[in-house]
């Protein structure tokens, strides 16, 4: 039997195509998504500079991914160009905090928003009350609007650095908001220190935590869901570290290697606005998991030598990253010497010639800027989002990854929690 | 538990979005106390009474229909088309907010199809969106996104009765008869033509050469700051003039200038009048306003 299903409250929707059998196992999942906003040809003609207004509108959720990775693109074709450019590190430091806080509200929002209410539903439980969270992820936005501005919609981070220049009021109070932040999710999220929380992923003993994740571990353990989800095993991370796969092996990522398949699409006779995103002609995962095992984060990594890349892992792994982020973010905000520049002025936009690429650790994975330009103009202008690495559609011999999570699922409703592990965002993907 | 019917039934409608808006939104630190006092018939990430499925189904009665996104005829949310989508809605309800510039004015994403993408009511300038003869219950709140105590001034304003003055975009004056440029921490620089040298400083002002459109762009980014600290030209940023209907143009780090002088004038200020002002202001070279704000960080 073929059902349709829509999945909302993703960031826009998706469509799912389950075929499943007499006892409702399901056998395929295809993912469709039917919007598209054409980002790439509004951009193409204007001023490189205009990206970083343009591209952080392709996501309201992680518009701020898109401005860093639309910056770092046309710093990279200042040096295809042949010119020098210089960040200092307080400019590197202060990019590198707006963007964690991006990371850290998704995550938030995902665990409260998506993941605690899905599964709860599918409990026939009621819905549980999410604004304690949102009142959280509102303060992680402010510490960031206090180096950007605002959030959703900067605009602040610029070939050369950064447009602010902040003073220690500013420091003072992103280090208030994140003693704040600290208790949330010690007292909320994890329902004890950071610390016990990674004492438990090495102990394999999360399912006792008292907090919400804990909730949500236990919602998935009542549905039978946490050893589900088992995808193929490979990772990918192109961003920040430069770029790293793992399959049983760690080796270095080569972005000559990415590509984009567009089979699937309705440009092709398809049935989607998505395109597939592959590496060396294959799928691979991205996001918390591939970069806690990238890394080689000894909790998550013994987790998954344990469970495998299965729901329980994917999930804390997410958990893992957010608690990872804001002690990253406190280290980087103590030690920010602002007596550097924010912002050291490279040549003018009109001299560069050349061709950028512009790699991101966004939430969800590695997001990718690339674009040719002349005289300063975008020439032509290329987007990769993470969730295109995540929910492409594959065939039956090559399967998407999390196609091949959502096959073998006992429902069509818990094939679809299992969707919501990766952590869709639809407007991204067909940006 | 029976729903208070004195609560306003509040639909939350996405056309062509990046869900800035509703990540907006979410921003408010009074969420709750907002939340508290309406019923949400549909939102896409709150928990709401309705799926989208469920609201496309039975297109229900409301009171405010808040639009964020642009509009295109044919455009689907759970397989039914914005033309009737958004009119059936829009008949059904008593207030209507057009929840950012995309539904405002078509804001960026009519790049990719000006020929079918517009706001509401606007389209761009024209007042020829398939809302216009409905432009009376609208109320715009334009802006990429908006900020999320306009939208909450607004539900607050419908549910007290109290008549909200609006202008010829039907933005609440009270929220756009301010400029951006109005409570910059800048403007002394801008009173005396000191110009930013270049970004990532807190001296001089952005109107002179980085493209800062705060002086002709209507908001209150200055009054009511973002996320609580903060707006784009308090960090630096120029302003892009995201709340107008010309939203987005081109060049946006750059001002165009005119034999050196800022081809767009500050907002109803004729040049004669500015050129002898600037003159003057120019001629003086203040020290203070030419040295660093705050000499050294140590």
């Amino acid at each position: 039997m073929i059902t349709h299903e829509l999945i909302e409250r993703i960031e826009g929707e998706a469509v799912l195509d389950f075929q499943t059998d007499k006892s409702g196992v399901v056998q395929d999942a295809a993912i469709r998504f039917l919007h598209f906003r054409g980002m790439e040809a509004i951009l193409e003609g204007r001023n490189a500079l205009d990206a970083l207004v343009i591209a952080p509108r392709v996501c309201g959720i992680c518009g701020h991914s898109h401005l860093i990775a639309a910056a770092r693109m046309i710093e990279n074709a200042y040096i295809d160009a042949g010119f020098s450019l210089t960040i200092s590190p307080k400019a590197h430091a202060i990019r590198e905090i707006t963007l964690s806080c991006e990371l850290i509200q998704n995550h938030i929002k995902w665990l409260y928003l998506v993941m605690l209410h899905e599964s709860g539903k599918l409990l026939a439980e009621e819905p549980p009350v999410a604004l304690k969270a949102l009142y959280v992820t509102s303060q992680i936005n402010q510490l960031c609007a206090l180096f950007s501005g605002q959030w959703p919609h900067s605009s602040y981070a610029i070939p050369g650095g950064v447009t602010c220049d902040p003073t220690h009021i500013e420091v003072m109070q992103a280090l208030k908001i994140l003693s704040e932040v600290e208790r949330f999710v010690e007292d909320e999220v994890l329902g004890c220190h950071a610390e016990v929380f990674r004492n438990h992923i090495r102990d394999d003993s999360l399912l006792s935590l008292g907090g919400d994740f804990g909730k949500l571990l236990r919602n998935f353990e009542r549905l039978r869901l946490l050893d589900t989800g088992k995808s193929h095993g490979r990772f990918l991370v192109l961003g920040e570290s430069g770029g790293s796969i793992t399959n049983s092996v760690q080796s270095t990522a080569d972005i000559a290697l990415v590509s984009e398949d567009c089979s699937h699409t309705f440009a092709e006779g398809g049935v989607t606005y998505a395109k597939n995103a592959l590496y060396n002609g294959e799928f691979y995962e991205g996001g918390p998991l591939a970069r806690a095992l990238v890394s080689k984060r000894d909790g998550i990594s013994t987790l998954y030598q344990r469970h495998g890349d299965t729901a329980l892992t994917r999930i804390t792994a997410r958990i893992e990253e957010m608690v990872t982020l804001i002690a990253h973010v406190r280290s980087l905000v103590s030690s920010l010497d602002l007596s550097q520049p924010s912002f050291i002025p490279p040549s003018s936009i009109e001299s560069i010639s050349g061709e950028g690429i512009g790699i991101v650790e966004a939430p969800r994975g590695s997001l990718i800027h690339r674009a040719r330009i002349e005289r300063g103009k975008i020439v032509e202008y290329s987007i990769i989002t993470p969730t295109q690495w995540n929910l492409g559609n594959g065939t039956a011999s090559n399967l998407g990854i999390a196609q091949k999570a959502m096959i073998g699922a006992e429902s069509i409703a818990k094939a679809s929690l299992i969707f919501r592990t990766f952590d869709v965002c639809s407007v991204c993907t067909t940006h | 538990m029976p729903s208070n019917p004195a609560k306003l039934r509040v639909i939350w409608l996405q056309g062509i979005t990046c869900n800035g808006n509703t990540h907006s939104f979410l921003n408010d630190p009074s969420l709750g106390t907002l939340l508290d006092s309406i019923e949400l018939l549909h939102h896409p990430l709150l928990p709401c009474a309705k799926t989208l499925k469920e609201l496309v189904k039975k297109l229900p009665k409301s009171d405010i229909l808040i639009f964020e996104g642009a509009y295109s005829p044919s455009f689907e949310r759970a397989g039914m088309a914005m033309e009737s989508l958004l009119m059936t809605l829009a008949l059904k309800t008593k207030h209507i907010i057009s929840m950012g510039s995309c539904a405002s004015f078509g804001g960026i994403f009519k790049e990719n199809d000006p020929e079918h993408i517009s706001g509401i009511v606007f389209d761009k300038e024209n007042d020829s969106g398939p809302l216009r003869d409905m432009r009376k219950k609208v109320i715009t709140l334009s802006g990429c996104p908006a900020h999320p105590k306009w939208l909450s001034f607004v539900i607050e304003m419908i549910k007290a009765n109290k008549p909200i003055l609006v202008d010829e975009y039907r933005r609440p004056r009270e929220l756009y008869a301010y400029l951006v440029h109005n409570g910059c921490l800048r403007n002394e620089y801008f009173e005396w033509k000191v110009d930013s040298d270049h970004f990532g400083t807190k001296e001089g002002c952005l109107f002179y050469a980085q493209g800062c459109q705060g002086p002709f762009t209507h908001g209150s980014c200055n009054k009511i700051l973002w996320n609580e600290v903060s707006s784009k030209t308090r960090s630096g940023t120029p302003c892009v003039g995201c709340t107008e209907p010309t939203f987005p143009k081109r060049d946006l780090f750059t001002t165009k200038t005119y034999m050196s002088i800022p081809s767009e004038m500050p907002l109803g200020i004729p040049k004669r009048s500015y050129l002898a002002l600037a003159g003057a202001a120019k001629s003086f070279h203040i020290k203070r306003l030419e040295e660093r704000l705050i000499d050294d960080h140590t």
